[in-house]
């Protein structure tokens, strides 16, 4: 327990800083900007309690909120991609394995982790760029920029997983 | 009463969820009020000071081009000042042969203060933009930003050190703006999307005017004096808007490379909008 809570609140703090610090102000083509910080949701233990999750989800999408000055944005798309975790998880994780354990490359194997990780980036990007739009309404951007963001959060994420971080694998 | 509270307990998660959710449709209908409180002064001093850290490196890097624009403005300004000095010189000659002696009025309109954005967004359709300066250098709300390029935003809420501008690139705001020679006026909005591209609406359908011609504050608001540029017209809009026509406008102020901005106060403002509110009355 006291392993993976340092690994869960470093990949916190990392991830929120990057975000502010980075990824906020890459805004490429015009259209895609990474959102990093959905990481943190898909590397949470697979058994965790759900409404834990929930309320970890709140708190980064409250604090990413107060810097981007746009109180309940990121709030709304965390605590719904946080809530849906459960249920893709439940579709998608093997089911063999009891303990505690993070979803990675090793413990889901490669095809697996990518199909769980793309579709809460996927989620979570429709989720925050269309509550981001509402004032505007253009379908065809919107799509765009759903679809250029996920990648490029996927590409990061691959990456991030790619490299054989101590304090964020176990 | 035990079934409801083994149900209850069994699907807390539901519970929590709905209540989370609720609470973050709350804050973001209300988000541009919350913006505005004084009680989120702490975190915009907190937000302000993270990003103080990261734009000091930037702001290092862009030092050169910046140098260079000041002194291209400064030297622009130094020829306009020495036009002017001679005009006075001519004018008070003039007067002195008439025997009329000449006043100077020490009444400034505008107070103008210089500041550092530190952070800004380009990306999102709501964009803010931070300041190094806040209430105690005597920046308020509603006080107009502008860089010599063109016009920049209004200021929304202050802390102690740091400011939040609402930039020309929110959909709340708003800019009155006219056509330079024709005089003809109307509303300047963004419509998301490109930071460049923003439309001026709100004309009315006669008015004329041709592409290339420059668009300028009209000093209608107290917030901005009149002929701040703004940007060059592109185009009508092929878009049937009632009586109204609109222009496409692009900004002369490039959002994604702002660092040094002016912060420019109408020390008559109250008096105005206090005269204003009493005919309305």
């Amino acid at each position: 327990m006291g392993k993976s809570f340092i690994r869960i609140s470093v990949l916190f703090v990392l991830l929120i800083f990057l975000q502010i610090w980075l990824f906020n102000k890459i805004h490429l083509f015009g259209i895609a900007t990474p959102l990093l910080y959905i990481y943190f949701l898909i590397k949470l233990p697979v058994t965790m309690n759900r409404n834990i999750v929930l309320l970890l989800s709140a708190l980064m999408g409250f604090i990413l909120d107060l810097f981007d000055y746009s109180l309940g944005l990121n709030m709304l798309a965390l605590v719904f991609t946080g809530f849906l975790r459960y249920y893709v998880l439940n579709f998608l994780a093997p089911r063999d394995i009891f303990e505690e354990y993070s979803p990675s490359f090793s413990t889901f194997g490669r095809f697996l982790f990518i199909r769980y990780a793309a579709t809460l980036i996927l989620i979570h990007a429709a989720i925050l760029l269309t509550v981001d739009t509402l004032a505007f309404i253009d379908p065809l951007r919107l799509l765009l920029k759903i679809v250029s963001s996920s990648l490029l959060t996927f590409l990061l994420v691959v990456t991030f997983e790619s490299i054989d971080f101590d304090i964020v694998k176990r | 009463m035990r079934n409801l509270i083994n149900f209850i307990q069994k699907n807390s998660h539901w519970l929590l969820f709905i209540i989370l959710i609720a609470l973050s449709v709350v804050l973001l209908i209300h988000n541009n009020e919350f913006q505005r409180s004084k009680y989120l002064a702490v975190f915009r001093e907190v937000a302000g000071r993270v990003y103080s850290v990261s734009n000091s490196v930037e702001s290092y890097m862009n030092l050169k081009s910046t140098n260079a624009d000041i002194l291209k403005r400064m030297s622009a300004l130094e020829q306009e000042a020495l036009g002017y000095r001679r005009t006075i010189e001519l004018l008070n000659d003039s007067l002195r042969e008439k025997g009329i002696t000449f006043a100077t009025n020490e009444d400034v309109h505008y107070r103008i203060m210089p500041a550092r954005v530190v952070n800004n967004s380009v990306n999102k359709e709501d964009n803010y933009i931070t300041l190094n300066k806040g209430s105690l250098d005597g920046f308020k709300p509603d006080m107009g930003v502008f860089t010599p390029k063109g016009v920049v935003g209004v200021i929304m809420s202050v802390s102690p050190h740091f400011s939040i501008v609402i930039p020309v690139l929110h959909h709340k705001y708003h800019l009155s703006c006219k056509i330079k020679d024709s005089n003809y006026f109307g509303s300047l909005t963004w419509e998301g999307g490109d930071p460049e591209n923003t439309l001026l609406t709100g004309l009315p359908s006669h008015a004329t005017f041709n592409p290339g011609d420059t668009i300028l504050t009209n000093g209608y608001s107290p917030v901005f004096p009149e002929g701040i540029p703004v940007g060059v017209v592109e185009g009508a809009l092929n878009r049937k808007t009632g009586e109204n026509k609109s222009l496409k406008v692009k900004l002369f102020t490039d959002f994604s490379k702002l660092s040094e901005v002016m912060v420019i106060e109408n020390i008559f403002k109250d008096e105005q909008l206090n005269l204003e509110k009493g005919v309305q009355k």
